[in-house]
């Protein structure tokens, strides 16, 4: 099926027009349908037709390349033809389809040199085996076995081309109707070809009204459609597929039944530079108001402040967090952003305590509240340095922050309160006091003379116990005895303590007599005495402040797994810890009180074939890493696909001249042909040297009967006359030349070339 | 279970194969064209910030509507009688050719129509499907696309549509369909149907008319050089009722007495009356070449194209041994032992192939029925070809029993491109160069090579 006349070349200006390439557009129609004009055709092979086919096939990959590389494929090629109009720009401003965008949108010109080919050949159609290497594979399979296969069918790829062309047209913003009424125009046409000879004008005009005014009515309400099926984002799904911690709050796992259990999937990569300076936890973030088995961030929800580059232009990618501070280790670190906003990924960055500095973290946003959290807007993966050291941090100190928010003093209003929801958030006791305590903390803690344990806080988050937890805290500090309140003391003992009478478990069993008193936490430190690190960083935290130490609670990953000359960090070693602040240094302190054989107790659960699975995450971290311009890869890729498509163009263009060069040139193998090894054609070049060569499709009778015109090969006449005759038996001859005769053959000429190295050379007679 | 879930795989199997047959039978190809491009805007609508692929989607959803609208019958009550000329047999992989004849009955002419073969419904029952189905999970390897058949094993033919000339009122036109068939057995034509397009030309209203019809498909044929084919000359008991006529050969050998169940129409009359007492003709008793093609049917696999080809060279030992003076009896199993004899009038080749067009394999795993089916034959015969579908101890077995009784025989081992290893000669080292292998594919190459 042949489209109709102009048709393709409508369809190529159409495209420049669209796609801001119009020169281009025009260039490549005048020279299509400039075979109407130039009437002179070319018998193209299917070799060549496989050969440019691959040449495009390659092209298309190289064009997928660059513009994956680039990530902005479209308007660097629109940069490099000259055009600079903004829709061309706003297309290659989504990052996430900018590749498939691109290199649909070169589709015309990529696949021109296949369709030109066929323009100008003698023949209509491509072979089918060109374009499908499944169909090759079976042609030259059919080709070997068979002497004179039937002829592959073939394929007019004019209208494939236009749906290409108008598909490619078709990719950038829509600022007008000029698409739809171009778009019509040529539907109508390539339609027109086709229409059924059944019915008049009248019923085709008629229906053409119609398609034309109801889809121009019609694509208004879809254009409706199209935003609400827009609004269906991929990447809000994308939230449930990680971790994906909030700066806000952290939900924890308090109170779930059942086994708590992360996978073993890796997502950070690290790399000390120092091998002997490793920190041991990589906090994302910390809270400090605890409410319903949530973590909030208090007042630092809202006081992220926004940090610069050093150095946008000269050193991009380094950024100050403590500019004060001079950091004393390094460590590289590989993460995903997970999150997505406003058109980016974000996520909250794992640091090291005590990180100062940033660096080659080329991000396009960063900010950091007063908890220590570092939010990052960049692209899909980060690759970075932290520069670190001990000594002071990021988060603020204990007690400040401002508590006027409404939303901050509503929530310590409430730690203030009996009531205890429950997880679906119903309020069992209504609000009001407990009729009786729960049997266990019937003894509330009195502090032991001297000590200064202030009333529970309501102003200060870093100090602040919901008072619903408080009788289970108490009846745990009854039960430590501590001697004294120093840091130095407290410490060891609460460790001591969650290490000998605890135990880590992933599986929580459901408790008989759960009442509105036995909290999620008091039912672990009273009742089942184990649960994870959520429990044992919550219920730290909080008899810490019971005893007027500041504590934050933090979360992140430990770091323990060695991989190479770096670290890998798993799902499962997402981790929750206090932070205590250290009145004397002036400096928070991680204190982790979970039993440290929860990093065994996780990597039993992981699966014999984890390994696979790592394999699978490190070829998705490079893939990853190529993505999102965090390799060098990119710079060098153009290098590498340029000089391979020129070599690519200049065997096509040139090899099959050279070829027939080679078969030209004097040192060509005979053909195979029966006969080809007869010992008279050494006489034929022998007597050519003495000046009878036999003219071009000279029968060897004609020729040698001109050579005996010679007086003194007259002796040879007889045996010249008779080898010839044995030649041609030879030759032709169906059962050929006995062994026999074949040994006469060159025996003779044997002879005869003897008695002719005797004689003199002549000059040539015709 | 995984029955259950076959059978699920099969609704959707034919769910898929309906709608394709609908969309193929109700579109034309630029209608396919156009509903592939609809779909195409349809998702890049999606994206309407960076593409303007959604004002696409209207104008074709609305030419597709319209087309649709132009699918009913209403106004097109065609009144046509056709007659199909088909032949009686095709053969695998040779197209053939044959003539309908159309004539408008109706009173204005006609333009722009289509007609449409309707071949049988070629898509099997779930438990031919589901065995096809395991049996290609076991031997065909994923992912290798140019190994694995590119069509339906159960597709009998393709046929083409063929568009209709203007015709005016009585007016008759004659139209030339080709029929590519693809396997052996029976094709089965239900009836034709008229199509007519709508405006744009890419959907179509449909009307059936029935008019059953069928064709055999005889298996592939292959070029077989004029070879020596075993045995000699051999007895015939009973000899001449396996000839060319009824009784006893023509060739009168001599006269001698009447002997009690002689038959009353050997009596020579005048010599009787001569002598005076019963005389009967003697004739020369019969002796002739009587082959017996082997053909192994044993294959635990629904369908594969090892036991295809081993059809196939027995279909070409059965035309070429035909061509010669000799009977030939075709063994193998089906539900039962079958035997066939041809030859010297008793039958055709062209029966004989009729009869290789409807085996199918037997997949019940024991030779022992066709070994008891040929030993009962092999006194009979003078030698055997024997088409086989392995190579195994069972059948080198079969072999060396078949060499005990000094029955000179061919073997053909039919194998796959990927079996190259040389055979081990087995019960045929006496006489290796009757042993040969038969690759797919490569079948008529090798058999060119048999002297």
């Amino acid at each position: 099926m042949r489209p109709p006349p102009f048709l393709l070349g409508a369809a190529l200006l159409f495209w420049g027009w669209q796609s801001g390439l119009f020169l281009v557009g025009a260039l490549l129609a005048v020279i299509l349908e400039g075979a109407r004009v130039f009437k002179v055709r070319w018998d193209f092979s299917d070799e060549d037709f496989n050969r440019i086919w691959t040449f495009c096939a390659l092209l298309l990959f190289g064009a997928l390349l660059y513009a994956f590389s680039t990530h902005d494929g479209s308007s660097s090629i629109s940069f490099l033809l000259g055009d600079k109009s903004p829709g061309t720009a706003q297309a290659a401003s989504t990052a996430g389809a900018r590749t498939i965008i691109s290199v649909i949108c070169w589709l015309p010109m990529i696949f021109y040199p296949f369709l030109l080919l066929q323009t100008y050949s003698t023949r209509e159609t491509v072979p089918l085996s060109t374009i499908s290497l499944i169909l090759q594979k079976r042609w030259k399979k059919r080709k070997r076995h068979e002497p004179d296969p039937t002829a592959d069918r073939g394929l007019n790829v004019g209208y494939p081309y236009f749906c290409a062309t108008l598909l490619a047209a078709s990719f950038h913003p829509a600022n007008d109707h000029s698409f739809f009424w171009g778009f019509c125009t040529l539907l109508i046409w390539a339609l027109w070809t086709h229409r059924s000879r059944r019915f008049g004008w009248a019923v085709w005009l008629g229906l053409l009204l119609v398609v034309a005014g109801g889809s121009y009515f019609g694509q208004r309400s879809v254009s409706r459609l199209q935003q609400y099926v827009a609004n269906l984002n991929p990447h809000w799904f994308a939230r449930f597929t990680r971790r994906n911690e909030d700066a806000n709050q952290s939900r924890t796992a308090l109170g779930m039944l059942g086994r708590v259990k992360n996978s073993g999937k890796i997502v950070i990569r690290t790399t000390p530079h120092d091998p002997t300076h490793v920190p041991q936890y990589l906090r994302e973030a910390s809270y400090r108001l605890y409410r319903r088995q949530t973590w909030l961030a208090g007042s630092s929800r809202d006081d992220f402040q926004q940090l610069y580059e050093e150095a946008p232009v000269e050193h991009p990618g380094n950024w100050t967090l403590l500019p004060e501070k001079t950091p004393s280790a390094t460590l590289e670190i590989a993460c995903y952003l997970d999150g997505y906003e406003q058109d980016s990924p974000v996520g909250l960055l794992p640091l090291p305590a005590g990180t100062a500095r940033l660096e080659n973290l080329h991000a396009y946003n960063l900010m950091r509240n007063s908890a220590g959290s570092v939010r990052a807007f960049g692209p899909g993966l980060v690759v970075f340095e932290a520069r670190y050291g001990p000594g002071k941090t990021i988060d603020s100190p204990p007690g400040t922050g401002t508590v006027e928010n409404p939303e901050t003093q509503r929530l310590l209003a409430e730690g203030g309160r009996w009531h205890h929801f429950n997880n679906d958030g119903s309020d069992p006791a209504g609000g009001r006091r407990p009729r009786r305590w729960n049997s266990e903390s019937n003894t509330p803690f009195t502090p032991p003379p001297g000590w200064d344990v202030p009333p529970t806080v309501r102003t200060n988050e870093d100090l602040e116990v919901p008072l619903i937890e408080q009788p289970a805290l108490d009846a745990i500090l009854v039960e430590l005895q501590l001697p004294d309140q120093r840091l130095a003391t407290v410490l060891p003992a609460v460790s001591q303590f969650f290490d000998t009478k605890f135990k880590y478990q992933t599986w929580q069993t459901p408790v008989r007599g759960m009442s509105f008193t036995n909290t999620p936490l008091a039912q672990f430190l009273l009742t089942t005495r184990a649960g994870h690190c959520e429990y044992f960083a919550t219920a730290t935290a909080l008899l810490l402040r019971r005893l007027g130490i500041p504590t934050r609670y933090a979360i992140g990953y430990a770091l323990h797994e060695k991989s190479g000359s770096g670290y890998v960090v798993r799902m499962s070693d997402a981790h929750a810890w206090t932070l205590v602040w250290d009145e004397r240094e002036k400096v928070w302190r991680d204190f982790d009180t979970t039993p440290a054989a929860w990093i065994e107790v996780e990597h039993q659960a992981f699966s014999p074939l984890q390994w696979w699975s790592d394999l699978g995450s490190r070829i998705a971290f490079e893939f990853s890493k190529i993505r999102n311009g965090q390799s060098k890869f990119q710079q060098y890729l153009i290098w590498l696909v340029v000089p391979a498509l020129a070599l690519l163009l200049y065997q096509i263009i040139f090899q099959r001249g050279r070829r027939r060069a080679t078969h030209s040139a004097a040192t060509m193998p005979p053909p195979d042909w029966p006969g080809a090894d007869s010992d008279f054609y050494r006489l034929e070049q022998q007597l050519a040297a003495r000046g009878v060569p036999r003219e071009e499709a000279e029968p060897l009778r004609f020729w040698l009967r001109r050579a005996l015109r010679q007086p003194e090969l007259l002796a040879l006449q007889a045996p010249l006359e008779e080898l010839l005759r044995l030649h041609y038996r030879h030759r032709f001859d169906p059962l050929g030349l006995g062994p026999d005769e074949r040994a006469a053959l060159r025996r003779e000429t044997e002879h005869c070339l003897e008695r002719l190295s005797g004689m003199a050379p002549q000059p040539a007679s015709r | 279970m995984m029955n259950l879930f076959l059978r699920v795989l099969y609704v959707g199997y034919r769910a898929y194969t309906r709608i394709t047959y609908w969309i193929k039978r109700r579109f034309t190809i630029v209608g396919q064209a156009v509903l592939g491009a609809t779909v195409v805007a349809l998702f890049a609508s999606t994206d309407s910030d960076n593409a303007v692929g959604y004002q696409a989607f209207m104008p074709l959803a609305i030419v597709v509507g319209s087309a649709l609208l132009f699918g009913s019958r209403w106004g097109f009550r065609p009144h046509f009688v056709v007659e199909r000329r088909l032949p009686k047999l095709a053969t695998v992989g040779h197209p053939l050719t044959y003539q309908v004849w159309i004539k408008n009955l109706t009173a204005r002419r006609q333009v722009g129509l289509t007609l449409i073969e309707d071949l049988a419904d070629p898509r099997p029952p779930f438990t031919e499907w589901r065995d096809y189905k395991l049996d290609e999970d076991k031997h065909v390897r994923p992912f290798r696309f140019d190994r694995q058949r590119y069509r339906s094993p159960f597709k009998y033919a393709t046929l083409r549509e063929c568009e209709v000339p203007p015709t005016d009122p009585q007016q008759e036109q004659e139209l030339s369909f080709v029929l590519h068939p693809l396997r052996r057995g029976l094709i089965r034509f239900e009836g034709f149907t008229l199509g007519r397009p709508d405006p744009f030309g890419i959907f179509r209203a449909l009307q059936r008319q029935a008019l059953p019809q069928s064709i055999l498909v005889l298996p592939r044929r292959y070029e077989i050089p004029p070879v020596a084919l075993p045995g000699t000359r051999q007895y015939q008991q009973g000899g001449v009722t396996l000839a060319s006529h009824i009784g006893q050969s023509e060739e009168f050998v001599a006269l001698r007495d009447y002997q009690q169940g002689d038959p009353l129409r050997h009596i020579h009359w005048r010599t009787w009356a001569k002598v005076d007492r019963p005389i009967v003709k003697e004739f020369e008793d019969e002796f002739f070449v009587r082959h017996a093609l082997i053909l192994d049917t044993l294959t635990p696999r629904p369908y594969s194209d090892v036991f295809e080809e081993a059809v196939s060279v027995a279909a070409s030992f059965a035309c070429t041994a035909l061509t010669q003076e000799s009977l030939l009896d075709l063994l193998f199993v089906g539900a039962e032992a079958y035997s066939f004899t041809a030859g010297r009038g008793l039958a055709h080749a062209d029966q004989m192939l009729e009869i290789l067009a409807a085996v199918q394999p037997c997949r019940t795993p024991t030779f022992t029925q066709l070994e008891q089916l040929v030993l009962g034959h092999a006194p009979m015969v003078s030698g055997c070809i024997c088409v086989l579908l392995a190579w195994d101890e069972v059948r080198q077995q079969f072999i060396e029993k078949l060499r005990t009784l000094d029955l000179p025989v061919w073997v053909f081992v039919i194998r796959t491109a990927t079996e190259t290893a040389p055979l081990e000669p087995g019960p045929m080292r006496a006489a290796p160069e009757c042993l040969r292998a038969l690759t797919v594919g490569r079948v008529q190459e090798q058999l060119a090579e048999l002297t």
